[in-house]
């Protein structure tokens, strides 16, 4: 039953989400891909079916009139006004679906536009992640508690709460906007939350960014993956990432 | 051309060469300066005073023979030997850097930098010639996990003048990796090509043993006749010949490239520890050389295998227009596949997926050895492919038979016509960038070396540029079989002859205006990025004329369900849904959520799968008659269709589901919470490769016990049924003219 609903459901919160408020319900992108994609599945089909039903014939059956001879190049058929008329209808459609793109793209793409609370400087090497940030957390002063996770480094400059690096994990507050920084050690890599909706190349060489408005989402644990395939533990590279409802220092 | 011009041309060539091999930018010469891995390695960039001296022993102690996984142990590295030290001053430093686990320092002694994996001493560290320190063993206990130790030995006088210093390595195994080596288990890769090579033998000594005890036939005799059955197919220049020997290399490859599929369906059947059917080094190669295989070497030879067969015919010609050059392509193609394969014995086949992404591929970065194979043999299918385009365009251009004119060629001509002329401006950036990887990855130099400074996605560039008008490559062909299919199938012409002619035209100019969909998520330049989302979108508009145009071709038309109409009908199915995803990857919005996703598998998967594939199935079922003689068998048919339908669904559609839910492609293991539907996947995959025997053994069976078909069996109207099933040697006794059915009238 469950792997029926699976299949039914595509059960990922942020597939739905409407990126920041852009493009949010039934008019907002993803819904519109979806509902589009069933118009048009269903068109075909049932245009398809509509032509078996009605118009097969069993072999051997009187020839059409237009029928088909060796050799012979056949009358030519068509219909402008249809062809027009499907070909205008899909542009129509397409650019509906471009222009309603738009919106959330801006809010993705909006790096500069939005004032960053904290600046995280992402490093991704083969096959890890390792995160400096800025953040000094009183409450959890006990470095073990920092990230909840075993794989930990001892932060440089700890005590001095200025910066610290942690490697596997990263923890963030919640109701702020975070910049990521993405650099590469090596290869190519992927800075991706699979839950957020959220995909950006990290590159040696060429530092990209990302950004994450984490009021958006709620508190919790997250993982960040690797989607860029970068070797031979390419599906082992993840890191977990805790949003966290604290002050920022 | 004499002899003498042509040693001189040839000596030309070979100088040109080796005086572009000298220009190439070489290795030491970085223009961001020296990076050299090996200088960071020895830990002591100032005292590299000369070579290894083996006065100096270095000692790492607590290291386990066999490691527990997760568990953490303390080494102790100590050097000894090597220059007397000053009590008081500096004695020595160390590098120590492990493949597996994690290296993490415990006092104040040592450090981890930044970025980095490795660990060494500090300003406090170098007092000592013994450190202590962490080594997390990695989580998988089936690794051999090496360690690689530079110590210094130091006298702690001013300068380095008197330091010495030494390389050691240690190993440590996992408590299940120490089993597998002690039993010499074969890896499943060898496994299974050790197994396939037993099995030919085994038949080929059961075939001639029985024909030497049956008939009575001498060996020498039995191979004389085998020589005799075989030298026609390779000394051929005969298109129908070369057609049939590149449908037949196709599916062969496809049959092999599909196994490959299903051991990745295996691994991925449950959520799978390294090692636990394939290393995860293996299903690299594997997920590579499946994409590799099924590209280039299994979509593309059976579309031009029915190419090489059909244009000539359609377009009322003897031949290509140069049968020697097509026998050339042709061989390219088993040798190049051949050449690709090779890595499997020379320590791993290529295992940087059929992209071959820049810095992976380029660079010192593991790699296995058959990469190097992977990219030599895919320079051979270029050429290969490109002097198939070359062929195709002249013979199309001059050599059509009296009333063949441009617009009244058939619309697979059509396809392939447009099909080649993407071909021709596409594939030979692709080998030039292969030529440029070879060179960075044989002869050192830095085109793609990031760290000289090179751009880290101009591989991408260059690929896309190929690699986005190749799928179009793959799918236009597939366009024209269904077209020939539906319209004599529904016994009229096709509506709209002339918009089929323009969609394809303008997919085919669209196509090279779009690559840069692939690189939503690279950093490059937006205003690129938004460019190319239009035009992908627009590539929607030219593919509904055509799937409507289908569609009112049967309105109004006797439509007869043979096999080969079934399987069209399916894949009109099969590729709108392709399509529809394809429009949905196209919002750059929602790509950014499902790119390098298995949502996108999904996608190309319904349209190679349910668009190519199945066409050319299609089209198996349709031109058989033609080729053979014989039609093939209608129960058989209609049951491997409704088989091969119901399992591809079952194996593709729930690849939609788990790539929304997150899971990224290439992936050798996943998240535990999508087994159900990755289980669903594999055994429906497992269900569609095992169908697939069906058609394999109708293709056999009708070979043989086949109805005989005639000239013309479905009623079609192009050049191809004017002629006898199979056609005679030249093709057409005379030369045909086309007709035209209004001065038929």
């Amino acid at each position: 039953m469950s792997l029926l609903h699976d299949l039914i459901f595509f059960e990922n919160p942020t597939i739905w989400n409407d990126f920041g408020g852009t493009s949010g319900g039934l008019l907002g992108v993803v819904w519109q891909m979806a509902i589009w994609s069933i118009i048009v599945a269903i068109l075909v089909t049932g245009w398809m079916i509509y032509n078996l039903i009605y118009f097969r014939r069993a072999d051997g059956d009187p020839e059409h009139e237009d029928a088909l001879k060796a050799g012979v190049f056949p009358h030519e058929r068509g219909n402008a006004k249809i062809e027009i008329a499907w070909t205008i209808a899909p542009l129509i459609l397409v650019s509906w679906l471009t222009l309603i793109s738009l919106a959330p793209l801006d809010y993705l793409w909006d790096v500069d536009g939005q004032e960053e609370d904290i600046t995280i400087e992402v490093t991704a090497g083969r096959f890890y992640w390792s995160f400096a940030t800025p953040i000094c957390n009183e409450e959890k002063s006990d470095k073990e508690e920092w990230c909840s996770t075993g794989i930990y480094q001892e932060p440089e400059g700890f005590d001095q709460c200025e910066t610290s690096t942690a490697r596997g994990c990263l923890e963030i507050p919640h109701g702020a906007v975070v910049h990521f920084r993405l650099n590469s050690v090596d290869v190519l890599h992927a800075f991706n939350f699979p839950e957020l909706g959220i995909k950006q190349d990290v590159m040696p060489n060429l530092e990209t960014l990302s950004w994450l408005d984490t009021g958006e989402y709620e508190a919790g644990q997250y993982s960040i993956w690797c989607a860029e395939y970068c070797g031979e533990e390419h599906s082992l590279m993840d890191a977990d990432i805790f949003i966290t409802e604290t002050e920022i220092a | 051309m004499n002899n003498r011009s042509l040693k001189i041309l040839s000596l030309g060539f070979l100088m040109s060469i080796l005086l572009a091999i000298s220009a190439f930018p070489t290795g030491d010469s970085y223009p961001t300066g020296i990076t050299d891995d090996n200088l960071v390695k020895n830990g002591c960039t100032c005292h590299s005073t000369g070579p290894m001296d083996s006065n100096v022993i270095i000692n790492l102690t607590n290291l386990p023979e066999i490691y527990n996984s997760s568990k953490v142990y303390t080494l102790t590295l100590k050097i000894s030997g090597g220059p007397d030290a000053l009590t008081d001053g500096n004695q020595g430093g160390f590098f120590i850097q492990t493949n597996y686990g994690t290296l993490e320092s415990i006092d104040n002694n040592t450090w981890v930098p930044e970025g980095e994996t490795h660990l060494t001493h500090n300003e406090e560290g170098n007092n000592y010639r013994e450190w202590s320190f962490n080594w997390i063993a990695p989580e998988s206990d089936s690794k051999i996990v090496e360690f690689t130790v530079y110590g210094n030995s130091v006298n702690g006088a001013n300068g380095s003048i008197g330091d010495y210093w030494n390389k050691g390595e240690f190993s440590s195994a996992g408590v299940n990796a120490k089993i597998a080596e002690d039993h010499g288990e074969l890896s499943m890769p060898k496994k299974m090509i050790y197994a396939f090579t037993v099995l030919v033998v085994t038949l080929g000594v059961v075939v001639i043993g029985n024909r030497m005890v049956v008939n009575e036939q001498s060996f020498e005799d039995i191979i004389k006749d085998c020589w005799k059955a075989t030298y026609p197919w390779l000394t051929t220049t005969d298109h129908k010949y070369i057609g049939t020997l590149y449908i037949c290399t196709g599916f062969g490859f496809f049959f092999v490239g599909g196994i490959l599929g299903l051991l990745i369906r295996w691994q991925l059947f449950e959520p799978r520890i390294d090692g636990d059917f394939l290393t995860y080094e293996e299903y690299n190669s594997t997920f590579t050389m499946h994409g590799t295989t099924m590209i280039f070497m299994a979509a593309m030879p059976i579309i031009f295998g029915f190419a090489n067969y059909l244009i000539p015919l359609q377009i009322g010609a003897r031949d290509l227009a140069f049968p020697r050059l097509n026998a050339l392509s042709y061989w390219l193609l088993p040798t190049g596949g051949f050449v690709v394969y090779m890595g499997y014995f020379t320590g791993g086949a290529g295992d940087v997926g059929w992209t071959g992404y820049t810095p992976y591929a380029s660079g010192d970065f593991s790699t296995t050895p058959g990469t190097d194979f992977w990219v030599a043999g895919q320079i051979m299918l270029g050429a290969s492919s490109t002097l198939t385009a070359i062929n195709f365009l002249t013979t199309m251009l001059r050599m059509r038979a009296p009333g063949v004119t441009m617009m009244r060629m058939p619309l697979f001509a059509w396809s392939i016509f447009v099909t080649v002329f993407l071909l021709l401006l596409s594939i030979p950036v692709f080998t030039v960038a292969l030529i440029l990887l070879m060179a960075d990855r044989t002869f050192g130099t830095l085109y793609f070396d990031v760290a000289a400074g090179g751009d880290p996605i101009l591989w991408q560039h260059l690929f896309w540029y190929f690699g986005h008008p190749e799928v179009y490559i793959v799918i236009l062909p597939a366009f024209g079989v269904l077209s020939e299919i539906i319209s004599t199938f529904s016994r009229r012409p096709i509506f709209g002859y002339t918009s089929m002619v323009y969609a394809m035209a303008t997919i085919g100019i669209i196509s090279f205006v779009v690559y840069g969909h692939h690189m939503f998520t690279t950093g490059a330049d937006p205003l690129f990025r938004f460019i190319v989302m239009l035009t992908t979108m627009l590539v929607a508009v030219p593919t509904g004329i055509k799937i409507f145009n289908w569609l009112a071709t049967m309105t109004g038309g006797s439509i007869v369900l043979k096999t080969p109409m079934v399987f069209a009908l399916g894949t009109v199915i099969t590729f709108t849904i392709g399509g529809i995803t394809g429009i949905i990857c196209a919002s750059i919005p929602v790509d950014v959520g499902i790119h390098d996703g298995y949502f996108v598998v999904a996608h190309f998967h319904y349209v190679l799968v349910g668009g190519t594939v199945f066409s050319f199935i299609a089209g198996v079922y349709y031109w058989y008659p033609k080729m053979v003689g014989k039609i093939m068998n209608e129960k058989l048919g209609l049951l491997h269709f409704a088989l091969t339908f119901i399992s591809f669904n079952v194996a593709f559609y729930p690849m939609h589901n788990v790539g929304l839910s997150g899971m990224p492609r290439r992936y050798a293991t996943y998240d535990a919470s999508l087994t159900e539907l990755n289980q669903m996947i594999t055994i429906g995959a497992f269900v569609f490769g095992f169908v697939q025997l069906i058609f394999v053994y109708n293709v056999l069976y009708s070979y043989k016990y086949g109805k005989e078909a005639g000239d013309n069996p479905w009623d079609g109207w192009s050049l191809e049924w004017a002629t006898s099933s199979p056609p005679p040697h030249n093709s057409f006794t005379e030369i045909p003219t086309l007709k035209v059915a209004e001065e038929e009238d």
